[in-house]
């Protein structure tokens, strides 16, 4: 039955995966509010056919001849030629695209169902709704399947646009009154411009590339040769390139410093939340540097770069995680420090990699290819895991009308299907041993200690950014348990004695098909997971079609190799006891002993507590920022116009007028301006005359 | 036979028909007069929409000799090629749809419909014109009912707009009338033949360098003016302001171009030395104009006031394209004058219909319009996204084409460290992203302010809605498949971009 499957040939129709939900974002936008649900079930339908679409193609290429070959499947239409350019516009699919795909069609699919139950009240803003998610899943999955820069950077920008309208989705008539409408407003605004920062880097970094390449196409850029004789003509504008293009993941994938969009696009429904954090908008960063890879491990400099700013991301916005009372935040901070831990395990493995290449160590490239797999392996979990979080968290504040956790507790009780299944949630993201963060999440920090175990160069980095990912881990267990402990644990407070109960089955059957994911996807390590991830750089770097499998061991290969190592290695019963002890602080200061909402107001706190409260004052940090460089300067540039450019001009103007006046004696209105006009033309036109003829010679 | 007909003559004739027809209906048929102006409009948009059917365009050339006396040969000559093509069809489709959008124009309709042909003819005029003199003829007849548009059906500042305008305006095309002079007057001195204000005359005769150096700056001077570039650029925000939407539509989306369409087909292609001398002058006044008439964006309060410093700002991107004198920057260069016509026209319908229907367009006052215009809503948010160049829509190809055409000619020169002027360009997109989301925020969303009695303002009416649909599908249609207009441009930007790379 499954031949008969390959022999359907969707891989060539694989488009149709981002084109069934671009169809239903039409059908959605302009009839949505003439179907049951205002387009919910249209919105459900291409997320559907567009999972299936994703199951068939990636099931049809991971059996095809090109996939063991190691060559990606690439289909090309012509889309725009100037000068000695072409753009193209395509498909290019290779194992990565294959699982992003699925998990981005996955899991848009559960939210999209959620949202059935939890959008119920919305009336007719719903038709906007779905249509809107629908065009978000487009941007995520015409973004994975892209067969070059300049298509990819098209659906990024959709995207991108989608967050826009999604996180403004109240942003006219917040439910809760005008601040919330204008919060809403404000963080869709900030969201966009944030982000926008960083594109308009990655598009500069584009210039540059397709300038020296001659290509924006993939499978055209990633050539060694060709990257080799690239390289060696741009020494210095090669890696500027590389960290612009990396620029638009720091953005997108909301890492230091511009993470701090993430946090308030919590301003949108829950279920966009869900959508932005698990299935799309922040993993198009971590994508782009996964699939900027070949491009990347050419220089060391930019990799240690990427993998600093990863582990830095990672503790900074962990931090913020641990003293927050709001639930969503909470879950947008483990959000911003679990996308670090990804760059990170990208940035050290590309490193080694880098590292790999320059001294021809097979068993550094090998660490490398474990820690890009890593990253993307960590990517999957976190988009199972996050989903279930951020729905589950949804059906909270469905049942008890607030998203503050002090007003919360002992929910356990009366939302059992939402309580266990984010207990499971929180397990996994926690890295609890066996649940599917804890493999991925050791692996990350196996790969950022490599280099400095080897002895690379950069070592006290990387031994700093290995240091920074345990205190993660400690610091992950612990919030996460706080924050189940303080909703679910204890007695009720004022809310939850208000909930009325569980959510509608729409909404928990999601809650239980996402745990069991959450808590499973962590076994595909036995099912070679990492070998299929690593395929897409093997694609990607011409390793079988031009050296043979260089360097790449068992480690990457053997699933059960890995654990064994894995268990073989003292760090990691380190973690593990770190994240023990995270919970058991947690369940000591959060369960143990009865909550005095009181003790948590930020007024009777220190200040490092405020500090931490306040963002590190990031919010007001960018307001400066904005206000200085864009409304500082453009007063002065306004004032400019009207008094220094404006004023010679009727300085001139009165002037001349008053030369006219006394040739046309007449004082009158229109006479008066028409006379300067034409004096002054006369006087320009003598001028100039003179001027040419004096320069010319005469004529 | 249809090749026999003089089409390119048809697109004057019939506007002019149109203009004089219009104004005689006066009294009683007044009210009809939209709907006269609009069918003869439309007559017109079909007439050149054929121009894309054509296989070879020169075929349809059209060459009389007009005045012959006193050693002086000026002839009507009309042409149509890759440079001109599509500023034509824009020209003659948004002539049209701004009929529909200004359908219920109450005050003297005849008058004003009128106007609106006349400009039409104007327009359509100097990008068909292939001798100096016509040129010139049409530019002025651009000028006479801009002016009166602006004067009598404009704002109550409109009698200082209308004179600032026609002083700068008017200024700037003499001081270009002195150009045209020195270099028609030069052409017959070099060669040896009779004074002939064909462009076919002039281009063939040999300029000294010097000479070119000179005259360029004449009409550069004149240009720039129209399109306009900072520091000449305050004519523009005023005459906005003060002028009618269908006025101020045709002004930003048809009439700036003039400016840039003499830049390339006078400037650059009759006296290329003199643009190699002016290279980084063109350069630098076009990074100047993105950031600054980007900055003044940022404070202003009038809608439409905002939405004429983008026009400082994007057409700052026309110029700065031009300025590398490559065969990729001038196609970009005419891709982004087609972009900016198309989403300035949407532009301008949203700014103008806000004052109609909201009466007002001072953005502190609004607020949270969304919620209760939600057509309105979508068409500004559509129309302020293609101009923040979001890609799928037309402006982000242009965008994207000129600043890596600016990035090829920075990576060519001696010196590095002229690669990092291509900050410009993110730096532009930013500002660019920053004012339009900015007066978003402020205008259709968050709360509303009650500063404004939104209770009995209507959403956009049928008219609008179908103009600006119309636009903002063009909008679309081309930002999905640029090659629609890419190749009719292509083979013109690849002849001059040729000949251009053989001098420097």
């Amino acid at each position: 039955m499954l031949d008969a499957l390959t022999g359907l040939g969707v891989l060539e129709y694989v488009w149709l995966a981002p084109l069934i939900p671009l169809l239903c974002f039409v059908i959605a936008g302009f009839f949505g509010n003439r179907t049951p649900q205002g387009g919910g079930y249209i919105a459900i339908f291409g997320a559907l056919a567009a999972f299936v679409v994703a199951l068939l193609a990636s099931y049809e290429y991971v059996m095809s001849d090109a996939y063991s070959a190691g060559e990606a499947f690439v289909r090309d239409l012509e889309w725009l030629v100037f000068g000695d350019y072409a753009l193209n516009f395509g498909v290019y699919i290779d194992s990565l695209s294959c699982i992003m795909m699925l998990f981005a069609s996955f899991i848009s699919l559960l939210i999209f169902i959620y949202s059935v139950g939890y959008m119920d009240g919305e009336g007719k803003k719903k038709r906007r709704y779905y249509a809107e998610v629908s065009l978000f899943l487009t941007g995520m999955l015409g973004l994975v399947v892209s067969s070059n820069y300049l298509q990819m950077f098209i659906f990024w920008e959709i995207m991108g646009l989608c967050s826009y309208l999604l996180i403004g989705f109240w942003g006219f008539d917040h439910p809760e009154g005008d601040e919330a409408t204008e919060n809403a407003a404000s963080a869709a605004k900030k969201a966009f411009l944030v982000t926008r920062l960083g594109d308009v880097c990655l598009l500069a970094g584009l210039f540059i590339l397709l300038h020296m390449f001659g290509t924006l196409d993939y499978e055209g850029m990633f050539m060694q040769a060709k990257i080799d004789a690239v390289v060696a003509a741009n020494p210095v504008k090669f890696p500027v390139a590389m960290a612009l293009v990396f620029g638009g993941a720091i953005g997108k994938s909301a890492q230091f410093p511009l993470h701090d969009w993430l946090p308030d696009a919590m301003a949108g429904p829950t279920t966009v939340s869900a959508l932005i954090h698990a299935a799309t908008m922040v993993k198009g960063g971590v994508f782009l540097v996964a699939r900027s890879f070949p491009l990347f491990v050419q220089s060391a400099d930019v990799m240690l770069f990427v993998a600093i700013i990863g582990g830095v991301t990672a503790v900074f916005t962990a931090t913020m995680a641990l003293n927050n009372m709001n639930i969503k935040r909470v879950l947008a901070y483990s959000t911003l420090s679990q996308l670090g831990y990804m760059v990170l395990s990208l940035g050290a493995g590309g490193y080694l990699v880098a590292m790999g290449m320059e001294t021809g160590n097979a068993e550094l490239i090998g660490l490398g290819v474990l820690g890009y797999s890593a990253g993307v392996f960590h990517m999957v979990n976190h988009a199972f895991f996050k989903a279930l979080l951020f729905l589950g968290s949804g059906s909270v504040i469905h049942s008890t009308g607030t998203e503050d956790m002090r007003l919360m507790g002992g929910l356990g009780k009366k939302m059992k299907i939402t309580s266990i299944t984010m207990l499971l949630g929180s397990l996994s993201i926690a890295g609890f041993p066996f649940f599917s963060g804890f493999w991925s999440k050791d692996l990350v920090l196996e790969t950022a200690l490599a280099p400095a175990s080897h002895g690379l160069g950069a070592e006290h980095w990387f031994t700093l950014l290995f240091a920074l990912g345990m205190i993660t881990a400690f610091m992950t267990a612990f919030y996460m348990f706080r924050m189940w402990f303080l909703t679910f644990a204890g007695k009720p407070r004022e809310r939850a004695v208000l909930s009325h109960g569980e959510s509608p089955k729409s909404m928990t059957m999601p809650l239980v098909i996402l745990s069991i994911f959450a808590v499973g996807s962590g076994l595909a390590i036995f099912a070679n997971f990492l070998c299929h991830a690593a395929q897409s750089l093997e694609v990607g770097m011409r390793w079988i079609m031009d050296a043979g499998r260089v360097g790449i061991n068992e480690h990457v290969y053997d699933g059960i190799a890995v654990v064994k190592h894995m268990f073989g290695n003292v760090w990691t019963y380190v973690a593990i006891a770190l994240t023990l002890v995270g919970m058991a602080i947690a369940h000591a200061v959060y369960a143990k002993r009865k909550f005095e909402p009181e003790a948590f107001r930020i007024e009777n706190k220190g200040r490092l507590y405020k500090l931490v409260a306040n963002r590190y004052y990031a919010p007001e940090i960018y307001n400066q920022i904005s206000w200085k460089l864009g409304a500082g300067v453009a007063k002065a540039v306004d004032l400019t116009d009207r008094k220094v450019v404006d004023g010679a001009v009727n300085g001139i103007a009165n002037a001349i007028i008053g030369a006219g006046d006394a040739v046309s004696m007449s004082q009158t209105g229109y006479v008066r301006n028409y006379a300067g006009v034409v004096v002054l033309g006369v006087v320009v036109l003598a001028v100039v005359f003179v001027l040419a003829f004096a320069l010319t010679g005469g004529i | 036979m249809l090749s026999e007909i003089p089409l390119l003559s048809l697109l004057l004739i019939v506007p002019l028909i149109g203009a004089v027809v219009t104004l005689l209906m006066g009294g009683g048929m007044a009210k009809h007069a939209g709907k006269a102006a609009g069918l003869f409009a439309a007559i017109t948009m079909v007439l050149s929409l054929y121009l894309l059917f054509v296989d070879d365009l020169s075929t349809l050339d059209e060459s009389h000799v007009w005045i012959d006396a006193v050693g002086l040969k000026i002839n009507y000559a009309l042409t149509v090629d890759g440079l001109s093509l599509l500023l034509i069809l824009m020209t003659t489709i948004l002539v049209t749809l701004v009929l529909v959008f200004c359908k219920n124009e109450a005050d003297r309709p005849n008058y004003f419909h009128s106007l609106i042909l006349m400009m039409e003819i104007g327009l359509v005029g100097v990008f068909m014109a292939a001798d100096y003199f016509l040129f010139y003829v049409m530019w002025e007849v651009t000028l006479i009912p801009m002016f009166f548009l602006i004067s009598w059906y404009g704002g109550p500042r409109r009698h200082y707009a209308a004179i600032k305008f026609f002083i700068y305006t008017h200024v700037a095309s003499l001081v270009m009338l002195i150009g045209i002079f020195a270099m028609v007057f030069e052409a017959s001195s070099v060669t040896g033949a009779g004074i002939d204000f064909a462009f076919e005359a002039v281009k063939a005769a040999p300029f000294a360098k010097d000479f070119q150096t000179v005259v360029f700056g004449l009409l550069f001077f004149g240009f720039i003016v129209k399109m306009p570039m900072v520091p000449f650029h305050t004519w523009l925000p005023d005459a906005h302001v003060e002028a009618p939407t269908g006025g101020s539509v045709l002004l930003a989306a048809s009439m700036l171009k003039m400016g840039s369409y003499g830049i390339v087909r006078i400037c650059l292609e009759a006296l290329p030395l003199g643009a190699i001398e002016w290279q980084w002058v063109m350069i630098g006044l076009g990074l100047v104009s993105m950031v600054y008439g980007a900055y003044a964006c940022i404070a202003q309060k009038d809608l439409k006031k905002l939405v004429a410093y983008s026009s400082v700002s994007h057409m700052g991107m026309v110029l700065l394209a031009i300025g590398t004198l490559s065969e990729i920057g001038i196609l970009f260069a005419v891709v982004q004058m087609f972009a900016h016509g198309l989403i300035s026209a949407a532009l301008f319908m949203v700014a103008g219909a806000a004052g109609h229907n909201f009466g007002t367009r001072d953005i502190p006052l609004l607020g949270g319009l969304a919620g209760k215009f939600p057509l309105f809503a979508a068409f500004m948010m559509f129309s302020f996204m293609a101009s923040l160049g979001l890609p799928g829509l037309v402006g982000f190809v242009a965008e994207f084409g000129i600043l890596f055409s600016f990035w090829e000619f920075l990576a060519a020169q001696p010196d590095e460290w002229v690669t990092v002027l291509i900050a410009f360009g993110p730096l532009y997109m930013l500002l660019t992203a920053g004012y339009y989301l900015w007066a978003m925020q402020r205008t259709l969303f968050g709360a509303e302010t009650k500063k404004v009695d939104l209770s009995k303002c209507e959403d956009l009416g049928g008219p609008e809605t179908v103009a600006l649909g119309l636009v903002c599908l063009l909008v679309a249609v081309f930002g999905i498949m640029p090659s629609l207009a890419v190749d009719f441009i292509a083979p013109y930007a690849d002849t001059l971009g040729t000949f251009l790379g053989g001098l420097i």
